[in-house]
Order: structure tokens, then sequence, then C-alpha cells
């Protein structure tokens, strides 16, 4: 139970700056989560506050107390790693063991703790095994089960769940934010998964290059993006982006022409998500691409210019492709982006 | 189908007999000891062939009443097992200090232990002997555990450490993240993850240790302090000239750990000794 602040903190390997100028608040009890390309800093990150790394530059405080220069296994974290790092001589009901003998937890405790953070993850079953007697995903859930095995200050989870098949991934989604919301412990958590962090986050944190995106929650992250980064890489599919020209209060791209705000003047670019857009009418014009029914949607691909537009039509739409076809965007839910990729926001 | 099985079968049938020839000669000189060991005298210094000779223990009785054997075996298995032991308990925080923590200095510190074998032992040997005279341990086992354990504290932390670069840093960090110190995580997590290395680097120390003659003939100059290795190369059989069976009977006895020890690791053997040679 703590908060972390992160204060400008920065990791560089070299001349190669991993992390850069990272200041973050996260609350006591929130459910924070990492989410970027690979390689943006996530796991470096996370090392950082696991107290494993040592950042070039800056503070890190949990709980109040300035532990930048406090050894790991003197900071209360515990953490998922994106490997797993189960230790391969002892049995999964010793590695789960082990944060309880080594934090001096009483030995009477140990079994019914054991059994119960094993039970959660669905591998009461396999205790006796050695790591390399299980498949990837038993030892991700393994290496879960060890970390929430005891009741740390923080939880660090790195991509957790990225080895189990969809279903089980759901529903260790649902156990984690359960036992977050129980045990009340403030958590970070690393995803390349966008329905992972949708539904588990109280806040997003988007990163590229090492540096933050957008801060904030689901909510906020989806539909008010701050840069073509953050708008280019949530949703799935992510939202087009069209570079175009803006004046007069009119956006102009090739196959595209679109009324917009006065104040969005020169090279601009347009997002509009898939969702908001609907075959038929003037918004754009172009050539049906490709069409791929998922289901309970089906997803147009239209050429406008050179561009490819992502349209989510109604789940019986069929065409042929190389047939003109016209798409509306809908107007409350266009983003205008600068050339800088910043959005224009409000009347200026 | 059936012809591609019938050449496969021909060909495992000629991998065998080449193997089995192989085999053959590898083992000549040990199935050569035990047929000079186990006949009688005279069968071992005629001039004449024998094609069936006549099995004998004289060699063996000889040996045991005249021989101080278990003396030799004693002396040997003290020096090196206690050789070994010093090795481990010196050379495994060694590794782990070079494999994992990064001071100033710490690739050629790691050279530097290696290139002590480099040098010529006879080098050193003089210098050896007066260093150990001056100590008052010549001719003792304890002092040729100390001249093995020096001989091989070098190469038995430089197998052990390529063995420690090869565990992932991450289960060192779950285990730090766990809350435990740097000995319990050398006791716990990298010392049973890298134990093949550790036998092997183990293993590979008591062979060169058994078979090491030189700085054992000059330490050891009476028979009292004669491990194996130096005794067999003074055994002659006795005043009443050299007696070939005793000695090769003497020479296989002398192989025989050896042999156990290889059989051990060999799965490893290889690894160990070109990790410890080629790999930084
Ligand atoms: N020890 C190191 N030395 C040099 N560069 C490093 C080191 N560790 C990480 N980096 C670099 O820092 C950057 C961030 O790495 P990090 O592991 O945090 O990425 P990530 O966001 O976790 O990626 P992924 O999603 O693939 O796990 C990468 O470009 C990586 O190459
Ligand atoms: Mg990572």
């Amino acid at each position: 139970m703590a908060s972390i602040h992160l204060q400008n903190i920065e990791k560089k390997y070299g001349a190669f700056v991993g992390v850069q100028n990272m200041s973050l608040e996260i609350a006591d009890e929130e459910f924070l989560v990492l989410l970027g390309p690979s390689g943006c800093g996530k796991t470096t990150t996370m090392r950082m506050i696991a107290g494993l790394e040592v950042p070039t530059d800056g503070q890190i405080v949990i709980g109040g107390e300035v532990v930048t220069d406090i050894d790991a296994r003197d900071r209360d974290v515990a953490m998922v790693f994106q490997g797993y790092a189960l230790y391969p001589n002892m049995s999964i009901y010793e590695n789960i063991r082990f944060p309880l003998r080594m934090r001096g937890i009483p030995a009477s405790e140990h079994d019914a703790r054991i059994r119960r953070a094993a039970d959660m993850v669905e591998l009461g079953a396999y205790l006796d095994r050695k790591p390399g007697a299980l498949s990837g995903g038993q030892r991700q859930r393994a290496a879960l089960a060890r970390a929430v095995v005891r009741q740390p200050q923080v939880f660090l989870m790195d991509e957790p769940l990225s080895n189990l098949d969809a279903k089980l991934r759901q529903s260790m989604r649902v156990q984690i934010k359960h036992m977050q919301r129980q045990l009340r412990v403030t958590t970070v958590y690393v995803t390349h998964d966008q329905i992972e962090a949708m539904t588990l986050a109280d806040r997003i944190v988007i990163m590229n290059k090492g540096a933050i995106q957008q801060v904030g929650s689901p909510d906020e992250i989806y539909s008010d993006p701050a840069n073509t980064f953050v708008a280019g890489f949530i949703g799935s599919p992510p939202m087009n982006l069209i570079d175009g020209v803006a004046q007069d209060g009119h956006f102009v791209a090739p196959g595209v022409s679109v009324a917009c705000p006065a104040h969005v003047r020169g090279k601009v670019t347009l997002g509009v998500r898939p969702e908001d857009c609907s075959v038929g009418g003037e918004s754009a014009q172009g050539m049906v691409y490709g069409v791929e029914p998922t289901g309970d949607v089906t997803y147009l691909t239209v050429l406008a210019g050179t561009k490819k537009i992502e349209v989510k039509a109604a789940r019986a739409y069929r065409s042929d492709i190389d047939v003109p076809v016209g798409i509306t965007f809908n107007p409350a839910h266009l983003y205008f982006f600068d050339d800088q990729g910043q959005r224009i926001r409000g009347a200026a | 189908m059936a012809t591609t099985r019938k050449t496969r079968g021909e060909s495992l049938l000629l991998r065998y007999l080449v193997l089995g020839g192989w085999a053959l000669v590898c083992l000549l000189p040990i199935l050569w000891f035990l047929s000079v060991g186990f006949r009688p005298r005279t069968e071992v210094i005629t001039p004449k062939p024998i094609y069936w000779p006549t099995f004998s223990l004289d060699a063996w009785h000889l040996l045991m009443s005249d021989w101080p054997i278990a003396l030799y075996l004693r002396n040997s298995v003290i020096a090196v097992a206690g050789s070994v032991i010093i090795d481990l308990v010196l050379a495994i925080p060694a590794a782990f200090a070079l494999a994992r923590y990064d001071f100033r200095g710490r690739e050629d510190i790691g050279f530097y232990i290696l290139s002590t074998r480099m040098m010529a032992p006879a080098i050193v040997a003089v210098p050896i002997f007066f260093l150990f005279k001056t100590l008052g341990l010549l001719d003792s086992v304890w002092a040729l555990m100390l001249i093995y354990a020096a001989i091989n504290l070098s190469l038995v932390t430089w197998i052990i450490r390529s063995y420690m670069l090869d565990i992932p840093k991450e289960l060192e960090d779950a285990a730090r993240t766990d809350g435990a110190g740097d000995l319990t995580i050398l006791r716990e997590i990298i010392v049973p993850a890298c134990l093949p290395g550790i036998i092997t680097a183990a293993v590979i120390a008591a062979i060169f240790a058994i078979n090491e003659f030189l700085f054992t003939l000059l330490i050891a100059s009476t028979s009292d302090a004669y491990t194996m290795s130096v005794a067999l190369a003074n055994f002659t059989g006795g005043s009443d000239g050299i007696i070939y069976n005793a000695i090769a009977l003497v020479s296989f006895i002398a192989f025989v750990p050896i042999l156990i020890l290889v059989i051990l690791i060999q799965k490893h053997l290889s690894r160990g000794l070109t990790m410890g040679a080629v790999k930084g």
C-alpha cells in the first residue's frame, strides 16, 4: 500500500536513452498500465521501480520514502518478470514459497498461502513439478503466483499474460483485477495487449521511444488522444490518419474532403476511427480494396487516393473489390493534429 | 520403402563395425595391462609369443604383500579430494563475483587468473620447492593438497564462471526482489543452477590432480607422501629386477579411478574443457 512518484527519472545506456525525463504520480491502490511498442522502455521503467536498475538521473519515491538508492531486496516490491525467472532447481511449490521464506513470513502460514496463490492461477495440480516440466503458459502462471503470494507494497507485472491462450487470458485478467482490488496493492502492469490495458487499468500510460506520450483513463486515451502516436496506437484497427491541408474551415486530402474548425490551418493530419466511418456519402471517395468479415462486424478497406481507410461496416456488408464507394465521417468525432503530430484542440 | 529400410539397416551395421573397431583400438592398451597383469612372471619376459597366457595372481599377491598400495591410494585420495574441496570453496564465490559484479578491471582479473595456468609449471618448480621447504611442508600430503588446489584453482574458477554466465540475470533479479541477499542467492539459486558446471570442474580438477607428477615428485621426497602417480613411476617391482606384470597391474589400478570420473561426466566433459578454454 503505497503511492509511487517518479520524478524526472532517466535511464541512459551509454549514449542511448532508454527512458527519458519521465515523471509520473501513481496513486495508492491504483492499477496503472504501461502500454507501448517493443523497446519503448517499459521493462526498464519497471526495473527502476523495483530497484534492479539505478536511474541515471531523477528520483523515485515509494510510499513517501525516497528509494532511489535502496536495494531491490529492501524495497517491498513483487515483480512478475517478462521471462518468468522461475528458479529451475526448485519445484513450483518451492518457487512460490521462496518470497515467503525470504520475507520472514511464519512457516505455519506458508502452505495455505501457496495453495491459495496456486489455485488463483489454476496451477494447483502442478505444485510438485519443476519449471522445466511445465508449458510456457503454466510457467507464466507460476511466476504470477510467486508474485501474488505475499502482500507487498507494490506489484510490478511485466506482460504476465502474454503467453496464455485467449480464454485463460480473459479469466486471469479478471482474477488479477479482482485480487488487486481485494489486496489493495498499487500495481504497475505492462502489456502489449490493448484489451488488457483497457479492461484492467485505472489509468494508462502510453510510451514511445522512452518518453511518455499520454497519461489518462482508458476512456481519455481512446476518445481524446494527445497526438498521432497515441491515436494510431490505440484501437483495433487503429484510427485512420490522413495527411492533408486545411484552409478556411475545410480539410482536403486526395479523395477526402470534410469540414473542419476554422482554427485548423495548414498542413494537418485528420484522424477518424473506423467506427466513426460509415458506408455511403461524401466525406471520402475511393475504391473497395478489401472486405474482412469477422463475425460480428465487417471491416472494409477503402483506397482513397493513395491512402487506405479502414471502415467498420455493418455485419452483412459485402462488396467486390475495385468498386467505387463513398464514405461518411461522423463530424462529431474528427481529430486534427498539427504537422508535429500534436493534437489541435479548442479554438485558437 | 523396403529398400530404404534395408540400406538404413546396413549403414547402421557399418557404423557399429567402425565404432567397434575404433573402441577396440582405444581399449587395447587397457586390455593389454590386464592381460600382462594377470599372467605369471615367466610368461611376461619370455621372448616367445604366447597366444593363450595362463591366468595367475602372482603380481597381485606381490603387490599386496610387498608394496604399500593402501598408503599411496590413501595419500592420493586425501590430497586430491582435499584440493578439490579447497578449489570449490574458493572458486565458487570468485566465479560469482567475476560473472556478476561489475567492477573495474573485472575482465583483466578474470584473464589474469586464467593466465596463471598458461605458464610452464617447471618455471615455478624451484621457487615452490624452497617455499615449501621453508614452511616445513616437504614430504606431506597436506602440501600436495595445497599444490594441487593452487594448480587447478584458476581452471575451476574459469569453468564455473562460464557456467554462471549462462544463468539468466533475471533469475537473480527475481530472487533479489523476493528479498534474498547475495549469499542466499549464491547458495539457493546460483549454485544449484550451475551444479553440472561445478561437478564438471571438480572432476576435471580431480583428474588433473590425480595425474599431477612434477610437483608431487618435488615435494614427496620419501614414500610417506607418495601418491599413485609418483609411486607408479618409481615402481619397478622390488629388489629382484623389473617386474612387468606387477607394473601393469599397478598401472591399471591407477587408471580405474580416472576412468570412473570420466564416465561420470563424459556428457559435460567436452563442454567444460572448451568453455574453460574458449569462452570469455
Ligand atoms: N542493459 C542494456 N544496455 C543497453 N540498452 C538496453 C539495456 N537494457 C535495455 N536497453 C534498451 O533500452 C530500450 C528499452 O528496453 P525495455 O526492455 O525497457 O523495452 P520494453 O519496452 O520492455 O520492450 P518489450 O515490449 O519488447 O519488452 C530498448 O531499446 C533496449 O534495447
Ligand atoms: Mg519488456
